[in-house]
């Protein structure tokens, strides 16, 4: 490790200028970057499309050798993890029965109340090939992007709840933005209770809540999913659990662990604008009650001589326009 | 002419080592794959070519490849741009003033004088974000990060060195 051996090859303090002149380009990048993210958004994309045939390449044998030594120190342990796995699973089959009952109970609840349908979701299948792990960011970098049909704000989910969100895609790759990344925040809801709050990432690996309302109260083992407000994420997508922080408030652990994820599920979500029943001259209150139906009132602001005419009509208002407007998906 | 031709590929080859190792530690620092459990941050690698070719060789890497290899490494890691680059160049600036004295240096000091730069660097970037933000980001995934890269380079130096002697010093046929 001697460095003493080593001849210079520029005398000393040689950089100076190069390195101010660097500096202040460095500085604007970082104003620019924080004006303008678009267009670095764009610049990232196109290197991890770039890239990732080499980051595709290299996946797999580095993840199996993680796997391996992941493995090392399971071996003394899976004895007592076999008889862990055999208890939770008799406790899983359990809940199991219970909730087929209770998904038959809820539907047919939905029928008898002619409830509206949970939107459908589909879902694009993507392996992780990058992570960045770094103290001021945790993204990921998946092999799926426009090609795919992936887009900018669609949840990304594993088998046991949701990672994060996709921020910038590319044309066949797509980055992730983790739920624990400090940009991250999340609307969501805190079951039982339907508490509405913001889960916000701090860059540890619990994120915070934010709670909409002040007067609620917040009890560790409370369920957070998310509430789809926004439209940008499908309501109910499991997210952790509420845990108190020793430093006050609470936090969420969460059910996914990004850190191990490999394949993860894109949720294409649409959510259909909502379409309110089209108006008909019986859905006033004045024909519902079996009268004829009141004239308009006259307008104000139109000079007094033109419009006394037309208003003298006993002519009830003309549902065409009311039609019209009302149901925009037919056209 | 042929031997002029040749001595001119070789000296490009021995000049884009440098930057390609730094390039190639920046994938490996993004590669999905942890081997303790993502619980600390991985190192720095590309740090490492910047803070050894730029004490012994700055002419194999310049402020620009400091700064291009912060850019890459911002686009790379999805960060805000410019972070790295302003921070790699601080880093820089520390190696290019007091390369006499970095340079001399051997065993434990020159581990020292890298732990040096590689705090620099993250300390600037550390400023830097919290600036951005608007907020006091927690310090220990910083030092996480730094110890990481400091242990690092002790492995990593002894192929820098290996490199340097067997292929990027015979390829220049100069040093």
């Amino acid at each position: 490790m001697a460095n003493g051996s080593w001849r210079i090859g520029r005398p000393r303090g040689g950089a100076q200028l190069p390195l101010a002149l660097l500096a202040a380009l460095a500085i604007a990048l970082i104003l620019i970057g924080k004006a303008q993210s678009n267009l670095f958004d764009r610049a990232r994309a196109n290197l991890s499309d770039w890239a990732s045939p080499a980051l595709q390449v290299v996946r797999a044998p580095l993840a199996g050798l993680n796997r391996f030594m992941a493995s090392i120190g399971d071996v003394f342990s899976v004895y007592q993890e076999n008889l862990r796995l055999k208890e939770e699973n008799a406790r899983l089959r359990q809940w199991h029965n219970q909730a087929v009952v209770l998904d038959d109970r809820v539907k047919r609840y939905q029928l008898l109340l002619h409830a509206v349908p949970d939107p459908a979701l589909s879902t694009v299948m993507a392996q992780v090939i990058g992570r960045s792990n770094r103290p001021f960011l945790q993204t990921m970098i998946l092999d799926a992007g426009r090609a795919q049909g992936v887009k900018p704000g669609q949840a990304v989910v594993d088998a046991r709840g949701m990672i994060g969100r996709i921020f910038v895609t590319g044309d066949h790759t797509s980055w992730v933005i983790q739920l624990t990344d400090l940009n991250s925040r999340i609307p969501v809801t805190i079951v039982p209770g339907n508490i509405q709050a913001i889960m916000v990432g701090d860059n540890s690996s619990l994120p915070t809540l934010d709670l909409l309302s002040q007067n609620v109260v917040l009890k560790a083992g409370m369920q957070v999913v998310t509430s789809g407000d926004g439209g940008l994420l499908p309501p109910g997508l499991a997210i952790g659990t509420v845990v108190a922080n020793p430093g006050g408030g609470f936090r969420v652990v969460l059910l996914a662990d990004p850190a191990s994820s490999e394949t993860v599920n894109i949720v294409d979500f649409k959510l259909r604008p909502e379409q309110p029943p089209a108006v008909s001259p019986n859905d006033l209150p004045a024909a519902a009650a079996g009268l004829p139906p009141a004239a308009p009132p006259a307008q104000q602001a139109a000079p007094a001589p033109a419009p006394v005419a037309p208003l003298a009509t006993s002519k009830p208002p003309a549902p065409a326009p009311a039609q019209a407007g009302g149901d925009p998906g037919d056209e | 002419m042929e031997r002029a031709t040749s001595f001119v590929s070789l000296r490009i080859l021995s000049n884009m080592i440098p930057v390609a190792l730094a390039i190639l530690g920046m994938l490996i620092a993004n590669f999905p794959v942890s081997f303790l459990g993502g619980h600390v941050a991985p190192p720095l690698l590309a740090l490492m070519p910047i803070y050894f070719w730029g004490m012994v060789r700055p002419d194999l890497m310049t402020p620009f490849w400091a700064f291009a290899l912060g850019v890459f490494e911002d686009l790379l890691s999805g960060g805000p741009p410019g972070v790295w680059a302003a921070s790699f160049l601080a880093a820089y600036y520390m190696i290019d003033s007091q390369r006499d004295v970095l340079a001399g240096l051997s065993g434990l000091g020159a581990l020292t004088g890298f732990a040096v730069a590689a705090l620099i660097a993250c300390m600037s970037a550390y400023v830097i974000v919290c600036i951005l933000f608007g907020m006091l980001l927690p310090v220990a995934p910083v030092l996480g990060e730094l110890a990481m890269t400091v242990i690092t380079y002790v492995f990593v130096v002894f192929v820098l060195g290996a490199i340097h002697r067997r292929l990027v010093g015979p390829l220049r046929s100069d040093f």
